[in-house]
């Protein structure tokens, strides 16, 4: 069972606070929505608590059965969906797929691909290099790119970010599949969202 | 406080002695003008400093690596700010040395001088790189990498590349030197020499300790902590 | 299996890359167009002197370690900048992003030298007397070049002053080598044997060892940031 747990979390840019005195526990099955207005610092404590980002002050820790793991145990059962990072665009969605897969070391087959494919709404689409996907497209690649790890826990920063109605419903879709086994952050500033989370942390500016 | 008295009195006594006594080099084997040797109780000082301030700050990158506490990235960062300044201290008495005795400024095929040159490419590379660099952390890890870095291919270059290669070196070993490759110097000049060395040493120090203090409580006052 | 799955991860990195490269051909352009740019401007400036084999040698070395300069950061910067970086990161151990970045700039510099070396020899009428020797310099030569700039490659690319800052910072790493490799060139060049030159090769070999195993030590205090 992965737990993890932030205490007295804290980060400063120079003089400026960005957020302090975070503390979460989460365990799987329980979910959790970050709310804040622009520039409350959702993105960054996201950040944080992935690892990408060292805190100021206060620690993250994630831990399995009592045991504690570091960043490279965790890395392999963790995704993440964000708008502000790419896949690789000379490269079609299969390619990258497969990439990812086998650096991942998980083993994928043709059957589990074409599955992912259609489960994003990218079925037919896989030959096709990712620069002519629209924003659309390239995020639900972004989820098809989530779900090979078979995730424990799975951070989305603004999960609907250019996507259409169809699309929304398939990341409540997949949130729902993965629900019971892992923990779920979102970092959002649609109201609409919170609905996807059980608990809510909010940050103000 | 009496450190600070120590280290004045030291530092006059050198410098006053280093023009009273007679010059390390005597007439005989010296390729010009004797006087100009008297540089010797200054400028290599000065270098061992330099390398000393180095490896200093060699040694707080490690320990940030270890521990991801930026203190020990200030006191690293602080230690190469010294490094830079003895080591252009140490380029302009050897320039000046240079100039004296073989006739000009900078001459590329001596392998110390180019030491010194790489020495200062490093340091100005590596605050180029610090100022490239916003977010804290990840300005300390670099520096502290490339400090490693540097530090290993300083050993390359300093102690492996001399002894494969057949060295040209106008530095004035014979004076010091004998055949057998041990150090000979008049007692007194060794006296002077031994006092630069704790002195500069000494200065050096106190100088590090007073900006670290400095460094590290400005970074307080910013409410980083 | 464990071994086994690691090869093919960086396999599977260089293989992304290489895949990268032929669709856009960013870094091959970059180093070639560079290398021929200045191969064809020391060919048009000697006209029609002929150097010694020992200066040709050194003039290879120049054209080589510029055009590196030029385009060996390239794989790094590209996934900074089209934004891929931070998902490699959340993919895969440090370790095998490394070998497989590493991998990709060596074959970037086969590439390079397999297109330069015929090239001198029309272009410039300068050929090696020794061509054991000149390969064997060239390939450990190219090794230790890619060993030692992959890391400094994945700090620039987080910098903001990407191209200037890589060369600073690489150049008083690379000083090592380029000293043994460029001897070792000219003894090729002027048709010594490999006795001549054990030392230069014994203390390329050490630097390609160390500098490889420090990067992979310290690549992960790099790349988690």
């Amino acid at each position: 069972m992965l737990k993890l747990e932030t205490k007295k979390l804290a980060k400063y840019f120079g003089r400026r606070k960005v957020f302090e005195n975070i503390d979460i526990c989460l365990r799987a099955g329980q979910s959790l929505a970050l709310v804040g207005c622009n520039g409350s610092g959702k993105t960054t404590l996201l950040k944080t608590i992935i690892g990408l980002i060292y805190p100021s002050k206060g620690e993250v820790t994630y831990s399995e059965n009592g045991q504690k793991l570091e960043f490279g145990q965790y890395r392999d059962s963790l995704s993440f969906v964000a708008p502000y990072f790419s896949l690789y665009e000379p490269l079609t969605a299969t390619e990258n797929l497969r990439f990812f897969a086998k650096v991942c070391g998980c083993k994928l087959m043709l059957e589990k691909l074409n599955e992912l494919l259609s489960q994003v709404g990218l079925d037919g689409r896989g030959d096709d290099s990712v620069s002519s996907y629209s924003t659309g497209m390239k995020q639900r690649l972004k989820y098809a790119v989530a779900l090979l790890k078979k995730p424990k826990i799975l951070l989305i920063d603004e999960p609907g970010t250019n996507l259409d109605e169809s699309g929304k419903e398939m990341v409540v879709n997949i949130l729902d599949s993965i629900r019971k086994e892992s923990i779920i952050i979102i970092a959002t500033n649609e109201p609409k969202e919170y609905e996807l989370a059980d608990g809510i942390c909010q940050l103000d500016s | 406080m009496i450190w600070k008295f120590l280290i004045y009195l030291s530092m006059t006594a050198v410098i006053i002695l280093a023009f009273v006594t007679t010059s390390p080099m005597s007439p005989a084997s010296a390729s010009g003008d004797s006087e100009v040797y008297r540089i010797f109780y200054f400028h290599v000082p000065q270098a061992w400093v330099a390398a000393i301030a180095f490896l200093i700050a060699v040694f707080f990158s490690v320990r940030f690596l270890q521990t991801k506490n930026i203190d020990y990235d200030i006191k690293a960062s602080t230690a190469c700010r010294l490094g830079l300044l003895f080591s252009i201290l140490a380029t302009i008495t050897g320039s000046i040395f240079a100039r004296m005795t073989w006739g000009e400024f900078w001459n590329w095929s001596e392998i110390r001088e180019v030491s010194i040159f790489i020495l200062l490419l490093i340091y100005g590379g590596y605050f180029t790189f610090r100022s490239a660099v916003s977010d804290e952390y990840t300005r300390a890890a670099f520096s502290a990498v490339m400090s490693i870095l540097f530090g290993v291919a300083g050993i390359f270059l300093i102690f492996i590349l001399p002894r494969v290669y057949p060295v040209f070196s106008l530095h004035p070993n014979d004076s010091i030197i004998d055949e057998s490759g041990v150090i000979t110097m008049g007692s007194t000049v060794a006296l002077i020499f031994a006092l630069s060395l704790v002195s500069f040493t000494a200065l050096f120090l106190w100088i590090y300790k007073i900006s670290v203090d400095i460094n590290l409580s400005a970074r307080y006052r910013a409410g980083e902590r | 299996m464990e071994s086994v799955n690691w090869t093919a991860k960086v396999l599977a990195v260089t293989g992304k890359d290489i895949t990268s490269e032929f669709r856009t051909r960013f870094a091959v352009n970059a180093i070639v167009m560079f290398a021929l740019v200045t191969l064809t401007v020391v060919s048009f400036a000697l006209g029609v002197l002929s150097p010694s084999g020992e200066i040709m040698a050194a003039m290879f070395w120049i054209i080589l370690f510029f055009a590196a300069m030029s385009g060996l950061a390239q794989t790094f910067i590209k996934e900074e900048e089209s934004g891929t970086a931070l998902i490699l990161k959340l993919s895969c151990p440090g370790t095998i992003i490394f070998f497989g970045k590493f991998l990709f700039n060596l074959l970037l510099l086969i590439v390079l030298a397999v297109l330069i070396v015929p090239l001198f020899i029309v272009l410039l009428n300068s050929s090696a007397e020794n061509w054991a020797v000149f390969i064997i310099g060239l390939l450990l030569g190219i090794i230790g070049l890619a060993g030692a700039t992959t890391i400094i490659a994945a700090i620039v690319s987080k910098a903001s002053i990407k191209g200037a800052l890589f060369t600073v910072l690489s150049f008083p790493i690379l000083m090592p080598l380029l000293a043994a490799v460029i001897e070792i060139t000219k003894t090729a060049f002027i048709g010594g044997t490999f006795g001549d030159i054990s030392a230069p090769i014994q203390m390329l070999i050490a630097y390609d060892v160390v500098m490889i195993t420090l990067s992979v030590m310290l690549f992960d205090f790099v790349w988690r940031y």
